[in-house]
């Protein structure tokens, strides 16, 4: 085996695992780097500060709340049961596809959870967009449906406009989207039929995210756990 | 679609230092080919390998003051970032939740039966081991880069090399990989 024919056998391999990257991953990166909240600088170090003394100052005010209120307690526990070991849910364990407005249940194991990660993904008969907490689960999560795609920004109050023909409004209470999240703030998918994820707002322990949908906002949504994630699932026009 | 020619990059780099977002989308748009393949060969998965090139980009221009050197060195510094983001995703077990496998149609299939030893040695050997197999002898990384990649010396990334190339095939000699 030469040289040039091990390298050409291993490239051939290479070819067949990774195919070519999607059309739209330049514009989802570019996408995502005018979103990105520049960091940078000689501020940083004060920022950081400013979290950890909010955080600290928060944790504190939350403990001192729930030792004066024992009688607050959980929740309802959401619909699906999820494995522990984080496996792949069966369709068949689903709730069904709805299109209107309506709530998930949730745990509150914490005062307030805190956004960790925001992905998406496509699965030919829906987009998935799934929201994981880090601290727990937040208190109550709405999914309120519109036709177009008009939100407004909160506390600002300034109208913007997502991408696509109908949305969906994610009202998520007693969570953050600023202590543990560092990613995009505005995701263009580039998909069917999510083609847009966006914060408009992240303030007091409630985080609103506008979903900008090309068909109907059917769509079916649930809590799994370990970790702490909201699915929800758009179906396909 | 953006170019810059040699020349101009040292001053695009200088731009996205400043804090332009644009300049340095421009930097790295040639990379994230050789960044998406990275990560599919590392992840086995497309729609995660996408996903990960995204959040190695964001994590780049955050890091973009670090960069050590000059333009040369952005194309290993930002493969390491790609390379860590891989294994960050792979240490993370809920994102089995979402990987949809990319199943092979019968076409593929009757290709990979030309090379399925290979394929099958390839699939065996752990992330960490395909690494500099991707680097070196597809995305034709020299050793050098390859070590700055993998953050480790000249020699040993040459050794990893081999010893991962000996996994692929045992009768390989030292003269046949380089």
């Amino acid at each position: 085996v030469s040289n040039d024919q091990f390298k050409r056998e291993l490239g051939q391999v290479f070819d067949e695992m990774t195919g070519s990257h999607s059309a739209a991953l330049p514009d989802r990166v570019r996408s995502s780097l005018a979103n990105v909240p520049d960091q940078r600088g000689p501020f940083w170090i004060a920022g950081i500060a400013a979290v950890a003394i909010a955080v600290l100052v928060v944790g504190i005010l939350m403990e001192s709340i729930n030792r004066q209120q024992p009688s607050i307690g959980p929740g309802v526990v959401p619909s699906p049961t999820a494995s522990p070991s984080g496996s792949p849910t069966p369709n068949s364990s689903l709730p069904p596809f709805v299109c209107a407005s309506s709530g998930v249940g949730a745990t509150p194991a914490a005062p307030v959870a805190f956004v960790s990660a925001v992905r998406t993904g496509t699965h030919g008969a829906y987009d998935r967009l799934t929201v994981e907490f880090k601290n727990g689960q937040p208190t109550t999560i709405e999914l309120r449906t519109q036709s177009g795609t008009g939100f407004t920004t909160s506390p600002k109050g300034d109208q913007v406009t997502l991408a696509g023909r109908n949305g969906i409004l994610v009202v998520i209470h007693g969570a953050d989207l600023h202590t543990s999240y560092t990613g995009s703030t505005d995701i263009k998918t580039g998909y069917a039929t999510l083609v847009e994820v966006r914060q408009v707002e992240d303030f007091e322990g409630v985080v609103q995210l506008a979903l900008g949908l090309t068909g109907a906002p059917c769509y079916r949504a649930f809590m799994l756990t370990n970790p702490d994630r909201l699915v929800i699932d758009i179906q396909a026009g | 679609m953006f170019v810059v020619t040699m020349e101009q990059r040292p001053q695009v780099l200088t731009s996205a230092a400043a804090g332009d977002a644009d300049s340095f989308a421009i930097l790295i748009e040639p990379l994230l080919d050789p960044a998406y393949r990275l990560a599919a060969v590392m992840l086995a998965d497309r729609s995660s390998a996408e996903d990960a090139v995204q959040e190695a980009s964001i994590k780049a221009w955050r890091k973009l003051r670090q960069l050590r050197g000059d333009v040369t060195s952005l194309r290993s510094w930002f493969l390491s970032i790609v390379a860590n983001e891989c294994r960050m995703t792979r240490r993370q077990r809920w994102w089995s939740v979402l990987k949809l496998a990319d199943l092979p149609s019968a076409e593929s299939a009757a290709q990979q039966s030309a090379t399925s030893d290979l394929h099958r040695a390839l699939l065996k050997l752990r992330p960490e081991d395909r690494l500099p197999l991707v680097l070196h002898f597809y995305l034709d990384l020299s050793l050098d880069e390859v070590a700055r990649t993998l953050h480790v010396s000249p020699a040993a990334a040459k050794s990893r090399i081999y010893r991962a190339a000996k996994r692929l095939r045992s009768d390989l000699t030292l003269e046949e990989v380089f």
